[in-house]
């Protein structure tokens, strides 16, 4: 009994002294050393083909940049799921833990635990409480993304008229910071478009498409619908299909090319809105490599990403750039 | 008439909230996105057939919602191949029913709670489709959608269908000697057998027979869109087990009419559109839906305690 205790605690002492060594001796020598970073990488769901597409660039960082990569979330989305996995990490001992955040307060109590064990935080996707991760890999700013939504709807209706929006679930985090910054520039810009309803899909197509056409008969003077999660864009655009609605009421979104790309070419999905999905899973490894190995470090205004080149922070945000607007001209040269 | 009474009382609340549309919102009535909502609630329809007959026998099955997404992909892959339609529907039944057969197997055979069994295949079977599939969309070819017929003769011949297979499970656990064993066993599994009923056998049946509906409904809910989501089916085992529920479903097994699901599930998938069509706030819908399961349940739990004194 006592030897299992004692072989513990210097498994212990061994693992907690190897996590916190390299860091402090990369900061003077800024080389990796022998041993293999391993970096954890965590989605808000594992079937959701977005963050599939995020963990396709993950890998690829992985290749690039010589680091083990460590895959796991959950199924569907499930916060107290992600804690478990956080945990189990912390007890593996990784050296740095990425997470995509389903609940903001619900998992930085984990995270801070995690870095006081040593282990480096960063989030991506969707963020956690500000001191429990040292940056937040931003896909485009939220006000980037509601600027582009809401400027894009507004142009499609003529700037002015009723429009509804199709959400993920009324609590995701990011979605509501868009809806949020949506319901801004609506104010400020457009004050002839209306917001008469947000709707949740539960991340399902077919629920989403079922929302639309009671959306549709609802609302006779709707004008678009704005599908802010990704399985709500095609099932918004059947729906606007079924109701013989097509071109009279528009449709555009937050998606992927892929999904999208049948209703786009027919006239029924007038705008899909993305930033490049792979991108941000490469960045997100690009940033958790060079911050276990001190290369980035709090109050940095740039770092050097791997093929990405040099990308700009903005405060802790390290910033992948402006979300693109995939349209019937320039769908076709997109295969994600 | 007081036998059904609790059947009536749901179709009470039914009917007042349809009043209640005509009054406000009227245009809930028009046709064509009526028959919409009818067409996509036939493959729940389907599923709460199943359902019922799993809780008449005194078990459950809260692994629905993985068997249909499996299913779902079995038929979308196999429709993307460009089958027929009657092979792609026989091997989405087929898929199904081995599935029930899996859980059947464990429950009947081995004896095992129902609870415990389904919640280990609806993990597994989630799991194993996640890495299948990872998300992905499968696209049909354009010859699927609506079986080859038009929208609206589509959405007609679905929900004809999901309304013709209430009916003939509704006769069939009346007339059958089968259907009435699905009671027996539920109400007493040992009297049951004394009077020369085999429950393991019968508990076995239902769940293939669970399982080979849940095929049917993939089928029926991919014919609607061009595209298979493969989650889809999330969240469809509370949907079955609330319609048999507020259907007036005794829980604890023996007791239920398919007429009465029928009707719940019309009650349950009504509020939510209901909602959009009043104006509601969209927050308010599930706390609505739990509390018609409640006022469901605590009316059973009295109507038990009333019984035994």
């Amino acid at each position: 009994m006592r030897k299992l205790f004692l072989l513990i605690t210097t498994l212990g002492l061994i693992m907690a002294t190897g996590c916190n060594k390299p860091s402090e001796s990369t900061n003077t020598a800024g080389s990796g050393g022998g041993k293999k970073l391993t970096i954890a990488f965590m989605p808000k769901s594992k079937g959701n083909q977005y963050f599939i597409t995020c963990k396709n660039g993950a890998v690829k960082a992985a290749a690039d940049l010589g680091i083990d990569l460590l895959f796991d979330g959950p199924t569907n989305t499930d916060p107290a799921k992600q804690n478990e996995i956080v945990e189990n990490w912390i007890t593996l001992g990784v050296d740095v833990i990425a997470v995509a955040c389903e609940n903001k307060e619900g998992i930085s109590t984990a995270l801070r635990k995690a870095q006081a064990k040593g282990i480096k935080v960063i989030t991506f996707d969707s963020d956690s409480m500000p001191d429990a991760r040292s940056f937040f890999v931003n896909q485009a700013t939220a006000t980037g993304i509601a600027n582009v939504l809401m400027d894009t709807a507004a142009q499609l209706c003529g700037g002015e008229g009723e429009f509804a929006i199709i959400t993920a679930t009324l609590t995701a985090n990011n979605m509501n910071e868009w809806r949020k910054n949506i319901d801004l520039r609506l104010k400020e810009k457009y004050p002839k478009m209306k917001l008469v309803e947000t709707k949740p899909c539960d991340d399902q197509k077919d629920k989403a498409q079922q929302e639309t056409a009671n959306l549709l008969g609802a609302y006779p003077n709707l004008k678009c619908v704005m599908a802010i999660c990704s399985p709500a864009v095609p099932g918004a655009a059947e729906a606007v299909k079924q109701a013989g609605k097509v071109g009279k009421v528009k449709v555009l979104g937050l998606g992927l090319p892929s999904e999208n790309r049948a209703y786009v070419k027919d006239g029924v999905t007038q705008a899909v809105i993305l930033w490049k999905v792979e991108d941000l899973g490469y960045l997100t490894i690009a940033a958790a490599t060079a911050l276990a190995k001190g290369e980035l470090k709090p109050g940095a205004t740039t770092f050097k990403a791997g093929k990405l080149g040099e990308i700009q922070l903005q405060g802790s945000d390290i910033v992948l750039g402006q979300p693109f607007v995939f349209t019937k001209e320039n769908i076709d040269q997109f295969d994600f | 008439m007081k036998r059904y009474f609790r059947e009536l009382s749901v179709a009470a609340a039914l009917f007042a909230l349809l009043a209640g549309l005509a009054l406000f919102a009227p245009n809930f009535y028009e046709p064509a996105p009526l028959l919409s909502r009818f067409a996509a609630q036939a493959p729940a329809l389907v599923v709460a057939i199943g359902m019922t007959l799993v809780i008449i026998s005194r078990q459950i099955d809260i692994s629905v919602g993985s068997q249909f997404g499996v299913c779902a992909v079995v038929a979308g892959t196999l429709a993307a191949m460009k089958l027929p339609l009657v092979v792609v529907l026989l091997a989405s039944v087929g898929t199904g029913a081995i599935l029930g057969a899996f859980n059947g197997v464990l429950i009947a055979g081995l004896g095992l709670p129902s609870i415990v069994v389904t919640l280990a295949t609806m993990v597994t079977w989630q799991e194993a489709l996640r890495l299948g599939q990872q998300g992905r969309f499968i696209n049909l070819p354009p010859g699927m959608q609506w079986m080859g017929l038009s929208q609206v003769g589509g959405q007609r011949a679905l929900v004809a269908l999901a309304v013709l297979m209430v009916a003939a499970f509704a006769w069939a656990l009346k007339n059958l000697a089968a259907g009435r064993h699905v009671y027996a066993v539920g109400s007493d599994a040992e009297a049951a057998r004394l009077a020369g009923i085999h429950p393991k056998g019968t508990t076995f049946g239902v769940f293939v027979l669970m399982g080979g509906l849940v095929g049917l409904a993939a089928v029926m809910n991919i014919v609607q869109s061009p595209q298979v989501d493969p989650n889809a089916g999330g969240g469809l085992e509370l949907k079955a087990i609330a319609a048999a529920v507020v259907g007036g479903v005794a829980v604890s097994g023996g007791r239920g009419n398919l007429w009465g699901v029928f009707v719940g599930l019309l009650l349950l998938a009504t509020i939510n559109p209901a909602l959009t069509y009043l104006h509601v706030e969209a927050y308010w819908e599930k706390a609505i839906q739990g509390l018609v399961i409640l006022l469901a349940v605590v009316a059973d739990g009295l109507r038990s305690r009333r019984g035994k004194r």
